[in-house]
């Protein structure tokens, strides 16, 4: 009987070591991201445009070289009013992509050569027209600008200078 | 009281036993190189059009946050890859290969390489990837290899070991998730040379 009840709390136990490691690996692999993201200096609302991408600059896995990527990270414990988007415009390919503590995509945007401007919200606040909800306190907004040569990054540096993440 | 140690031991077995297995399956054990998945495979190229989507069962979702963190929904852009050649064999620095194409459907796309670990190679060729824009419409041909070629479009693998190509494509023709196997024509990967002849 006591070796039945042994299997029963073996069997048991693995079940939960596995769904416990599924569920948290995104919130545990995201948050280490977003402090060595702190630690290099993207700052909290606002935009920082990394580096071009390049074997020495590239701080994430897969980076796209093409692309030029600016960062905010978002905490609405700090931001109870919600915060300010604005990707200025970019001729060719751009998109802003809202990420939530746990690696999902929220939310995107596609640029198609307009600027686009949404208010994000904290989770579980009251409704408003044309904004959208976190679903957590803490996350990352991303704009991807289609930018493959030097000299198009560097068109991308002044554009930028017009992308808004701001504390209501 | 040996009964309860028993039971007390059988509980973290199975939690060790639990967690080892779910960091296994999800490819988040250390060391495990970056090898190409997902449940779509288009002529060896291989995607999972659930990446950065909430949908994404929990394996997926923590294999992507550990292997490609802030991926685009597959709206916006979808990611093929591919580590074998043609016949099947890992690709390598020590080879030199043909890739070749023709148009793709999508409003861009690109071809980058990346090493075992899935970074990009620590060489200062500037030749990290092909894209839509250096190859021009129609049916193109670039070399893989360690070194540049005579003529033509290049991405350098020196330094990458065993490497794997990520086709990326932006603004996918919506027809590639009803059916990929039809609607997209992968780029073919032919070796050429190896040094060593082998």
């Amino acid at each position: 009987m006591r070796w039945a009840i042994a299997g029963l709390v073996f069997l048991a136990a693995a079940v939960i070591g596995h769904m416990a490691v599924l569920w948290a690996a995104p919130s545990v692999i995201m948050g280490g991201a977003m402090r060595a993201m702190e630690r290099r200096g993207v700052p909290q609302d606002a935009f920082a445009l990394a580096p071009r991408m390049t074997p020495e600059t590239q701080s994430v896995v897969r980076p796209a070289p093409e692309l030029a990527y600016s960062i905010c990270r978002f905490d609405m414990s700090r931001e109870p009013r919600g915060v300010r988007v604005r990707m200025a415009a970019w001729p060719g390919y751009s998109s802003l992509a809202f990420y939530d503590g746990a690696t999902n995509s929220f939310a995107r945007l596609r640029g198609d050569g307009q600027a686009r401007e949404i208010v994000l919200l904290p989770p579980g606040s009251r409704d408003r027209d044309g904004a959208l909800h976190a679903p957590t306190e803490k996350g990352l907004i991303l704009i991807r600008r289609l930018a493959p040569r030097p000299a198009d990054h560097a068109r991308v540096q002044r554009i930028a200078r017009g992308d808004v993440c701001r504390p209501l | 009281m040996s009964r309860i140690l028993l039971w007390i031991l059988a509980g973290l077995l199975g939690l060790a036993i639990g967690a080892g297995s779910a960091l296994a399956m999800a490819g988040l054990l250390p060391g495990v190189a970056d090898e190409p998945g997902g449940t779509v495979d288009v002529a060896g190229w291989r995607s999972d059009f659930a990446i950065g989507s909430v949908a994404a069962d929990p394996y997926t979702r923590a294999r992507i946050a550990r292997h490609g963190l802030l991926a685009l929904a597959r709206s916006e852009a979808v990611y093929f890859t591919r580590a074998r050649d043609e016949a099947g064999r890992p690709l390598s620095e020590r080879c030199t290969y043909r890739l070749s194409g023709g148009a793709m459907p999508a409003r861009w796309w690109s071809v980058t390489l990346y090493d075992g670990s899935g970074r990009l190679p620590m060489n200062d060729d500037a030749a990290l990837s092909i894209d839509a824009t250096r190859v021009g419409p129609g049916p193109w041909r670039a070399t893989i290899a360690p070194t540049r070629p005579a003529t033509g479009p290049w991405i350098s693998s020196r330094k990458a070991g065993r490497f794997d190509l990520t086709l990326r494509l932006y603004v996918p023709d919506p027809a590639l998730f009803a059916a990929p196997g039809r609607t997209l024509d992968p780029p073919t990967i032919r070796r050429l040379s190896c040094a060593g002849g082998r």
